[in-house]
């Protein structure tokens, strides 16, 4: 289930945060931002991250390993400070201004993965209507 | 409902998503869950359903079919629409981020929006302007098909202002005009004298 970020066991001098990119952490990680991802108040569907192809792709890995992907993509690139780039689609609801839903995800991601340097993508693909009357 | 057999970004067509929602029959059941295109078309097929059958009620006849050119434009302006098309940029509180709504998902809300209105079903919903540049001008375009005996200019005028209301709560574009053209009138069929009495 969720584990916090391992301390590690270094100086207080070193402030470079551990990578996020190795380990049973990793693999854990996107599925424990998806739901941190679901559980932002808007948000109703969280549509995979990758392209068709690469989905397929992965569809057919899964098949043969019977582990479901994650939506939420999570890349690690560059050497030393590795900064890592979260990748969600989500559907909003009407109910909610979207532009504030997508925010409101990128902080949740952002407060997961604090203190690592991160980019969080955003997309929304899908907007529910909200009946408005009429005055 | 017939449709035309073209494809959405996905490799799905208006067509599957019709049959699906006759028969409840498609390939890959698990897709429609993972897919905002088709989920997006699903729901403006069945208020296109539903405004068909508003129709019937009014004894047009076979206005639902799909074989009329008012149906045959919307579903070629829906499947267009379908896509995901351009990013529109959304305001970061933290630089790095980057946040985007798609195109598509602003053109379904539009066509949501125009069908929420009793009567009537939107043709083409565009935005024209450059929505990819924060603060550009956007011009929102709406062709409508209203059943006969719906007023007209009110219905205009209404969708004017929930448009304006929708789109400023869910987008950050600067939407400087909504133009919206009646394109079609649904008229009911004149009723036959032979089938009076």
């Amino acid at each position: 289930m969720t584990q916090p970020l391992p301390p590690g066991d270094r100086t207080p001098e070193d402030r470079t945060p551990a990578p996020l990119g190795a380990g049973a952490l990793a693999a854990e990680l996107p599925a424990e931002l998806q739901a941190i991802v679901e559980a932002v108040d808007g948000v109703t569907a969280v549509y995979p991250a990758r392209p068709l192809w690469q989905t397929i792709a992965g569809a057919a890995r899964s098949a043969v390993t019977g582990e479901a992907p994650a939506p939420v993509d999570v890349a690690t690139s560059g050497a030393g400070t590795a900064v890592t780039t979260v990748t969600v689609r989500i559907g909003v609801s009407g109910a909610y201004p979207a532009p504030d839903v997508a925010r409101a995800v990128a902080a949740a991601v952002r407060r997961r993965l604090s203190p690592h340097p991160v980019s969080v993508q955003v997309g929304i693909v899908r907007i529910g209507n909200v009946q408005i009357g009429t005055n | 409902m017939s449709t035309p057999g073209d494809t959405l970004s996905c490799g799905h067509s208006l067509a599957d998503l019709s049959e699906y929602l006759d028969t409840g029959q498609i390939g890959d059941p698990g897709h429609l869950a993972e897919c905002p295109e088709c989920q997006s078309g699903l729901a403006s097929l069945r208020r296109l359903s539903a405004l068909g059958s508003e129709l019937l009620d009014a004894d047009t006849a076979a206005a639902g079919s799909g074989t009329d050119d008012w149906m045959k434009a919307i579903l070629g302006n829906l499947r267009l629409e379908l896509r995901p098309g351009r990013s529109i940029p959304l305001r970061a509180d933290t630089p790095g981020d980057v946040l985007t709504e798609t195109e598509g998902s602003i053109s379904a809300l539009i066509r949501s929006v125009a069908d929420s209105l009793p009567g009537t079903a939107a043709g083409k919903c565009r935005l024209h302007g450059d929505i990819t540049e924060p603060g550009a001008p956007i011009t929102v375009g709406v062709d409508l098909a209203v059943v006969y005996g719906h007023p007209l200019e009110q219905r205009a005028a209404e969708l004017r202002w929930k448009l304006a209301t929708t789109l400023a709560r869910q987008t950050e574009l600067n939407i400087t005009a909504i133009d919206v053209t009646i394109t079609d009138v649904l008229e009911p069929r004149m009723p036959d004298p032979q089938e009076t009495p």
